[in-house]
């Protein structure tokens, strides 16, 4: 982060819901954070904690019906993503703002060649011709380090590995050069060689685009790896952000500390068994009044069962919801 | 040159299927079917003529060749006379088919084409008043059976106390005009029945197409909704919307002849596969059965065909 810089993107307490049958779910409560030109993000949390629908949110993809933003702005270099028409949004997606996937075995058309459907998103784009946009295409699968270029991009998704489908994905996305790239758990999917090859092909990348990458993922092994800041969610709402030097040597939210020492490889001494965090996550039709977090919380006080804290900023880069912080 | 090769074997591998189907008609047809040895002979034969009768039918040869013998009729397409007019069966097919092609058409294009464009509507829409009104008509339509909308249009379009504009039974098809007025209220009556389960089936694989990984892709890449709805929804769904089409069609020429034409009076191939199953008339009965069959395995080619012009994973294996 360079705090002499504007954001590129400014997300400003955001709230979505979904309506279901059993009631109004409150998947994103009141978010904010910034992200800055060029920087890598990390945003954890566990499996439903509101990861996706954040990286929907930024897109304007949020599937509606059930889904709707209610409340918040999304401003990208100024722009307020939640105020602007759907031709103008559709213009930034794909184009300033590209998403990659978590499961690339159904993210792509089976019945087109993966040439087509990235020449559709390259002339959607930039004023290219089919043709001029299948030699960008090719260069662009040769840059994701896909072997023969030329011959694969005439395959259709079903004859590529996993992998190689989510390179296609990465070279679709970064083809009309995104300022601000969006990546849904890129890796979950891939078996861990793959996943490390994934990666580093991001980061090589981001360099030569100079974009930002939001990178979403429950695994912050990825994260200490790759970001240079990381967003730690629990249950639709931020509850650390902070560098990642102080996110991992001076964790200060309880959950967040909880969720570092279940990653084994970042432990001196091996344990016997792993600290998990005891309890569970509520569910969104029950969300107790005060801390989300209170019920599983080891320093849980009265005051976190009444009142909800705030993000707030702490010395350094880091900003925690929470009115106990680890010291 | 591959696709001939794949259409060559997959015809090799209908031979088989041709066989099974056509075989177990024949078994049906010989244990079930009509016996004429009483009908020519009367009730006080003595066995020696009824001897006599069933050797000139042929009753008395092994089962396998009176199979043979079927196989070598349905190859070269004669089957002999009719017993009841004496008039050649290929002849009379030749006449008849036609006359039900030109009928069933129009009703049974017409019931997709509408139900595929109301399925769109109402996927687009879903969950909104729109897509409940053509649902819920469409239940409608469902639970009215095919001789109840028949009896319906004709009093509304045929009678005195409707419109009365158009013939109530019969056939003509010397000019546009003649077939038009004929064909309209049988149209109308196949599309009104048709209509409800088309359009329930097409939703529900139009809805599924529309929300599957991919779409959610183009979209993220600013692809415009004309462009997502034709590469993404309409192309992925063909397969499915192939399979209903071409394997509806045996049952819709059988069985949907069968009923307008008995019910309009309509000389098609569906009455006379009436008259035939009333009258016992073999020759006709047997080429009936051998085509429907020849028909599913065609359809069951043209299916497989097809699947592989729109769908690349689908392999020439
Ligand atoms: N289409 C939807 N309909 C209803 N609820 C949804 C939908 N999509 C997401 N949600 C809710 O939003 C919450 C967050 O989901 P998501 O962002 O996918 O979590 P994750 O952090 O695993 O990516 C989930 O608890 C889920 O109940
Ligand atoms: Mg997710």
């Amino acid at each position: 982060m360079n705090p002499d810089q504007a954001p590129l993107l400014r997300v400003r307490d955001l709230v979505v819901e979904f309506s279901t049958e059993v009631g109004v779910a409150r998947a994103i409560d009141g978010i904010s954070f910034d992200i800055y030109p060029n920087e890598t993000v990390g945003l954890v949390g566990e499996s439903g904690c509101g990861k996706t629908v954040t990286g929907l949110s930024i897109l304007g993809l949020i599937p509606s019906p059930p889904g709707k933003i209610v409340r918040g702005s999304i401003e990208l270099m100024g722009k307020d993503l939640t105020a602007i028409p759907e031709k103008e949004l559709r213009d930034i997606r794909g184009g300033d703002i590209s998403m990659i996937f978590q499961e690339p075995m159904t993210a792509l058309n089976p019945v087109f060649t993966i040439g087509n459907q990235m020449v559709d998103v390259l002339t959607q784009h930039r004023n290219l011709t089919r043709k001029q946009a299948h030699s960008v295409a090719i260069e662009m699968l040769d840059k994701v380090g896909i072997p023969a270029p030329g011959q694969r991009i005439l395959e259709y998704p079903h004859q590529l590995s996993g992998g190689m489908r989510q390179r296609v994905m990465i070279a679709m996305a970064l083809s009309c050069g995104p300022k601000l790239l969006v990546a849904d758990e890129p890796t979950t999917a891939l078996d861990v060689t793959t996943q490390a090859q994934v990666l580093e092909q991001i980061r090589l990348l981001q360099d030569e685009f100079q974009m930002a990458v939001i990178l979403v993922t429950h695994d912050l092994g990825v994260v200490a790896e790759t970001c240079d800041r990381g967003i730690v969610m629990y249950c639709g709402s931020i509850v650390e952000s902070a560098g990642i030097e102080d996110l991992f040597n001076h964790p200060c939210h309880p959950y967040t500390e909880g969720l570092l020492q279940s990653i084994p490889r970042l432990r001196e001494k091996p344990v016997d068994r792993l600290p998990i965090i005891p309890g569970r996550v509520p569910d969104l039709f029950h969300l107790p009044s005060g801390c989300r977090f209170a019920d599983r919380c080891s320093k849980v006080t009265d005051r976190c069962r009444q009142e909800a804290p705030v993000l707030q900023q702490l010395t350094g880069s880091t900003a925690v919801s929470c009115f106990n912080p680890v010291a | 040159m591959e696709t001939l090769q794949y259409i060559l074997r997959k015809l090799l591998t209908g031979i088989p299927l041709l066989l099974g189907v056509t075989f177990i008609s024949f078994l049906l047809m010989v244990y079930f079917g009509p016996d004429k040895t009483y009908e020519l002979l009367g009730k006080s034969a003595t066995p020696e003529q009824i001897e006599e009768v069933r050797h000139q039918l042929g009753y008395d040869r092994p089962f396998i060749a009176r199979y043979g013998q079927y196989l070598k009729e349905l190859a070269t397409m004669d089957f002999g006379h009719s017993d009841s007019t004496g008039e050649p069966v290929s002849g009379l097919l030749s006449r008849t088919i036609p006359i039900s092609l030109a009928l069933i058409t129009p009703g049974f294009v017409l019931g997709n084409l509408i139900a595929v464009l109301l399925a769109l509507v109402a996927a687009y829409h879903r969950s909104s008043w729109v897509d409940r009104f053509i649902m819920g008509f469409s239940v409608v339509g469902m639970s009215i059976s095919f001789l109840i909308a028949i009896i319906g249009f004709q009093i509304l379009l045929s009678s005195s106390y409707g419109l009365n504009m158009f013939p109530v039974r019969g056939w003509n098809m010397s000019t546009v005009g003649n077939y038009l007025s004929y064909v309209t209220v049988p149209t109308l009556a196949t599309v009104f029945v048709s209509l409800g389960y088309n359009t329930r089936f097409y939703r529900a694989v139009i809805v599924e197409e529309m929300t599957r990984d991919h779409v959610r892709t183009a979209r993220a890449f600013g692809i415009p909704p004309a462009r997502i709805f034709y590469k993404n929804i309409l192309k992925n769904s063909m397969i499915p919307i192939i399979t209903r089409v071409i394997f509806s069609i045996p049952l819709v020429v059988i069985s949907g002849s069968l009923l307008i034409e008995s019910y309009f009076g309509i000389p098609g191939v569906g009455k006379v596969t009436f008259d035939a199953i009333t009258t016992g008339d073999q020759p006709v009965l047997k080429a009936v059965v051998g085509l429907t069959a020849v028909l599913f395995v065609l359809a069951q080619l043209l299916t497989d065909i097809l699947y592989r012009a729109v769908d690349p994973r689908v392999t020439l294996k």
